[in-house]
This record gives structure tokens, C-alpha cells and sequence, in this order.
């Protein structure tokens, strides 16, 4: 039992490493835009899909993929932006409905090209397990992909911190008027944190591909995780982004290994209505409610 | 209601499309389940317009009043157009238990009610001793034969959902007109000042769901004895939610008949041509009209329609 419990913190760990990539690119396009898009999780999945392609066809490694995902995903988020930026009225329920629609978009193209098949890689390298200390279990590619996504947040706060871009995305979402009178080009930040939630989701949707199995309605499970988990974390800060990812993936670990893995989405639901209900403004939001 | 818009309305629904398509079984039904879509997009349009809130979960709303009306006339005995009117109050009292959400605004709403959805379908799976659990509830009792008519055929079925249909759309422009609608729509404008003058802004939204949940449930109860079948994947799926917002979109969701337009439109295109060019993905069209519609004509068609009647100028707002 207790070895069981510590395997299943041990599982929710890892899986918190990328569910945080995830989290960030749309808190950052939320902070900036003042948009949920909708259509992040689809971009996620499409980077997963195009590692699948390159490997399928040419037997190219997964990691190698990501300069070409890189490219796909960005070029896609930009798309997202330009398509965005031409809403005129009623922004809020225009800007839902467009995202929702370019998910449901994206899904069906995966889908038409790549059928409705379950796929994951067939690697041998990133499915091999790791043993820790004896007791605890994973397969190399959590582990990577759990490092690889720390560094990544660590990057992004510095990042956001300390670069004069970063800071700029940072003063936008704060108050946009007194940005743009400090010389922020709102429209430059914006393509930028759109570009950069590209990045992280072509991170993610490798560490899915290479860890999980990927399927055309993942995109959208995805998304609505993704925003679980700024919605636990607040929008505002990077480490509260990756302790409500841990804590999404524990959750959802610990009700697999306790409970059935169908209640597994059921977990996080009930987490993210007892959080809206409870502490509107997140676990570690600070000031920004998002009731507002 | 207008009768120059309202009285085509009824000839058409009651006298026009049963005699040019009373012996086509495959059109007929095709024609009740675009309805069925309307339906829940004229609730949907009704949230979305009066309320001002966007919901991703409709489905919700469908699903519980599909399985409260099969499970009272299956094994309470209920009558069948009583279970429709229980469908309408079953789903009603579940949009209360979704009223915490009505602080949420914008997407937090949206995805707040997706969640009540997932939810429900979860429970509608482990309550099996009531819903059948995973594998459903077969044989769910059709509708009589009243005074000779018989309900339960393709034709009766489709004077049942036009009616529903046509008395929520009714309802919508009821209170579109009354002070409701008014106040809701000052709200839409600025819900802070509309809250300084003493408007209870937070109850008329309330009300607008608990209205909106109420027309989806008995819409959902309506396809549960139409079609005799329910399963928790099939009663809760997405596409109760997804279809509607499309149609609503499509057709304008300010609008009273923009929603119901655009449900016959998009589902009778959407099986007919699109299911036949792309059997795989055909929902593409869907997510294409959708995010098209909001580009290049947020209002949808209906108001675009009017609009190039008139030669521009006159904004079809609510």
C-alpha cells in the first residue's frame, strides 16, 4: 500500500513536468490577449502528430523532430493570432467561439490525415523503464521529458523576469494602456507570447507522443486540463503553474491507482469546480480573480 | 411575435413539410433530428444572448433530461408526454446545481458547465441500477397514439419537435420583449450599472438558465422516445453541444429564428453532402462555419439577411 502510494505520487510528478509546459503557453496567450484559446491543447497534439509522421515514415527520433514540429506548431499559433486579432465586438464570446471552432478544425484534419488510430512511439529508447531507488518505476521518457519541462519553466521565468520581451508580456497583461505608453508594441508581445506557447506545446506534444498515446480527441482534453490547472495555479505565476500541474497529475494518478482509470478526467472536474467555487482567484493567485 | 414572420412559420411546419414529405421516411427523419438541434440552439441562443454566457456544455442538460424522462415512464410509469414535461423539470433542477457558476464569467462559465457535463455523464455510468450504467436503457416506450394520431412514427415525431420547437423560440421572443429582456440586455451593455439601478442581475441570469436547461431537457427527453435508445456516451456526447453552437452561430444566436434556421441548414447539409464528400472529419465544416461566421459575419445570417434587404444600415441587435 504505501509503496503503491508512493509510486502513484512518484507518476503524477512526472506527468505535472509537461502538464505545466502546457499550462504556461496558455496563461501567457491569456495574459496577453486576455483570450482562452481554445485551441491549444489541438496545437499540442498536432506537434505529437507531426513526430509521428517523421517517425512512421522516415524513423526519425522523436527529439529530432522538434525543429520541424517547432515549425508546424508556430506557424499554426501564429494563424490562431492573425485570425484572433481581426475581432472587432463582443471579444470575449467571439474570441471563445472562434478558438472552439479552429479546435474542432484542427481535430478533424488530424483526423482526416491520420485516421482515428491510437498511436505512441515505437522507440524502444523512450519506453524503456527507469528504476529509482528500487521501489519507484517510470519510463525513460517521463524522466526526460519531467527534466526537459523544468528546465523549459525555469527558462520562461527567466525569461519573463528578466528579458526586456519578457517583461513586456508581463506589463501588457498587467494594465495595457500604461504598456503601451511605455513603448510595449501590444501587437509584437501578443504574435510573441503566441510564439512562445508554440514552443511549449511542441515540448509537450513530443513528451505526450513519447510517454502516452496520442489520438485525434486528445486535443481537446488537453486544452480543458490546460485550463484546470491555471485555473488551480491563478494565471499569474510560474511556479504555481507547476505546483497545480503536480498536483493535477497526483490527483489523476492516485485516482487510477485507487479508484478506475475512468474516473481519471473525473478527478480533475471536480478539482476545478471546488477551486472556482472555493478560491476563485486560485490556489496562488494573488490579486487577478478570475470571477472578474 | 410578428405574424407576418409567425404565420409562414406555421404554414410551413404544419402543413407544408408533412404533406411534401410524408411518405419519405429518411428526409422526415432527418428533418426531426435538425429540430432536435434547433431546439437546444434556441436554448442555447438564449443563454448565450440574454444571459450573455457562452456554454460548452448543453449536453448536460440534453443528457439528464433524456435519462429523467426514460427512467420515470420506464420504471415509475409515467405517461410519455408527461415523461417529456418531467425531462424539461429534471434538467431544470440540475441547472441549479450548476448555479455556483453564474459568478464565472466568460470561458470559466463555459468550461465550469463542460464539467458539469463530464460529471453527469460519469454519474449517468455509475448509477447503474437506475440508468442501465454503461450499457444504456433499450426499448425506452414511444409516444402514443392519441385520437388517432399516432405519435410514435416519423410523422408524429416530427409534429412533436416542431412544436416544441416553435414554443421555445416563442418563449425566447416572449422574453426577449418583456422588462427581462430589457434589463438582460442593458446588462449585456454594462452588467455594473444596470446592478447600480437595482436590476438583480445575478437572478435574471439564473432564471435564463434554469429556462434554457428546461427547453434542452425536454428537447432531450423528446429524442429519447424518438429514438428508444440511451447510453451515457451517446446522451451526454459533445455533439449536443458542438451542432447547436454551430447552428446558432450560423444562423444568428441574437436572433429569434436565426438558430433554428441554422440548425436545418447546417444538419441537413451536414448529413446530405458533407457525410457523402467527407465520411471521416465531416465535423471539419462545423469548426470552419463556426470560426468563418465570427470573422466575416458575427451577427449570422439571419441578421445578414435582413440587412441586405433593407440596404445595409439597421443592426439586428437583441
Amino acid at each position: 500500500m504505501f509503496e503503491l502510494t508512493l509510486q502513484a505520487l512518484f507518476s503524477g510528478l512526472l506527468a505535472g513536468g509537461y502538464y505545466a509546459t502546457v499550462a504556461v503557453g496558455l496563461a501567457l496567450v491569456f495574459g496577453t490577449m486576455r483570450v482562452i484559446n481554445l485551441a491549444h491543447g489541438e496545437l499540442v497534439l498536432l506537434a505529437a502528430y507531426v513526430a509521428y509522421a517523421a517517425e512512421a515514415r522516415y524513423g526519425l527520433n522523436p527529439v529530432l523532430c522538434i525543429p520541424m514540429a517547432l515549425v508546424v506548431v508556430c506557424v499554426s499559433s501564429a494563424i490562431v493570432y492573425a485570425l484572433l486579432a481581426r475581432i472587432e465586438e463582443d471579444r470575449e464570446i467571439n474570441s471563445l467561439i472562434l478558438t472552439f471552432g479552429l479546435g474542432i478544425i484542427l481535430t478533424n484534419l488530424i483526423l482526416m490525415t491520420w485516421a482515428a488510430d491510437i498511436h505512441s512511439t515505437t522507440n524502444a529508447w523512450f519506453l524503456d523503464s527507469v528504476v529509482i531507488a528500487d521501489t519507484l518505476f517510470a519510463m525513460r521518457s517521463e524522466v526526460v521529458f519531467f527534466v526537459g519541462g523544468l528546465v523549459l519553466m525555469a527558462a520562461v521565468h527567466l525569461w519573463l523576469s528578466r528579458s526586456w520581451q519578457g517583461r513586456a508580456v508581463r506589463a501588457l497583461s498587467s494594465n495595457r494602456n500604461a504598456a503601451k505608453l511605455m513603448g510595449v508594441d501590444p501587437r509584437k508581445t501578443e504574435i510573441l507570447s503566441f510564439l512562445v506557447a508554440g514552443a511549449l506545446s511542441t515540448f509537450a506534444g513530443i513528451a505526450i507522443y513519447t510517454g502516452k498515446t496520442i489520438f485525434p480527441a486528445l486535443g481537446h482534453i488537453i486544452t480543458v486540463k490546460a485550463f484546470i490547472i491555471t485555473v488551480l495555479a491563478g494565471m499569474g505565476s510560474i511556479p504555481g503553474v507547476l505546483i497545480g500541474a503536480v498536483m493535477i497529475g497526483v490527483i489523476e494518478s492516485f485516482t487510477v491507482t485507487f479508484a478506475a482509470a475512468s474516473l481519471q478526467e473525473l478527478a480533475g472536474m471536480v478539482l476545478f469546480l471546488v477551486v472556482l467555487f472555493v478560491a476563485p482567484s486560485g490556489l496562488f493567485g494573488g490579486k487577478k480573480a478570475l470571477s472578474r | 411575435m410578428n405574424p407576418r414572420i409567425l404565420i409562414p412559420i406555421l404554414v410551413a411546419a404544419y402543413l407544408m413539410v408533412p404533406l411534401a414529405f410524408q411518405s419519405n421516411d429518411y428526409i422526415l427523419g432527418l428533418i426531426v433530428a435538425a429540430l432536435t438541434i434547433a431546439g437546444i440552439a434556441v436554448a442555447w441562443a438564449l443563454l448565450g444572448n440574454l444571459g450573455g454566457m457562452v456554454s460548452f456544455g448543453h449536453a448536460a442538460f440534453f443528457g439528464v433530461g433524456s435519462y429523467t424522462s426514460a427512467v420515470l415512464t420506464m420504471k415509475a410509469g409515467f405517461p410519455v408526454f408527461a415523461g417529456l414535461l418531467m425531462g424539461g423539470i429534471g434538467a431544470a433542477i440540475a441547472s441549479v446545481a450548476t448555479m455556483p457558476a453564474l459568478r464565472l464569467k466568460g470561458p470559466y462559465f463555459a468550461l465550469a458547465i463542460l464539467a458539469y457535463a463530464h460529471i453527469f455523464q460519469i454519474l449517468s455510468v455509475q448509477m447503474e441500477g437506475i440508468t442501465g450504467g454503461a450499457g444504456g436503457l433499450l426499448s425506452i416506450p414511444r409516444f402514443p397514439t392519441v385520437l388517432g394520431v399516432d405519435f410514435g412514427g416519423k410523422l408524429g415525431g416530427y409534429f412533436i419537435i416542431v412544436t416544441v420547437v416553435i414554443l421555445a423560440a416563442l418563449a425566447y421572443d416572449a422574453i426577449r420583449r418583456s422588462t427581462w429582456g430589457l434589463a438582460l440586455k442593458a446588462m449585456h451593455d454594462s452588467e455594473l450599472a444596470t446592478r447600480v439601478i437595482g436590476v438583480p442581475s445575478t437572478q435574471l441570469k439564473a432564471v435564463m438558465l434554469v429556462v434554457s436547461a428546461f427547453i434542452t431537457g425536454v428537447v432531450g427527453a423528446f429524442n429519447a422516445h424518438f429514438i428508444n435508445f440511451l447510453e451515457p456516451d451517446y446522451a451526454f456526447s459533445g455533439t449536443w453541444t458542438v451542432l447547436p453552437i454551430a447552428a446558432a452561430i450560423f444562423g444568428g444566436y441574437r436572433t429569434v429564428w436565426g438558430p433554428v434556421l441554422g440548425a436545418l441548414v447546417i444538419y441537413l447539409f451536414d448529413q446530405l453532402l458533407f457525410k457523402e464528400i467527407l465520411p471521416h472529419g465531416h465535423q471539419l465544416v462545423l469548426g470552419a462555419l463556426m470560426a468563418g461566421m465570427v470573422l466575416w459575419s458575427p451577427g449570422g445570417l439571419v441578421p445578414g439577411l435582413i440587412r441586405r434587404r433593407k440596404g445595409g444600415g439597421a443592426h439586428a441587435h437583441a
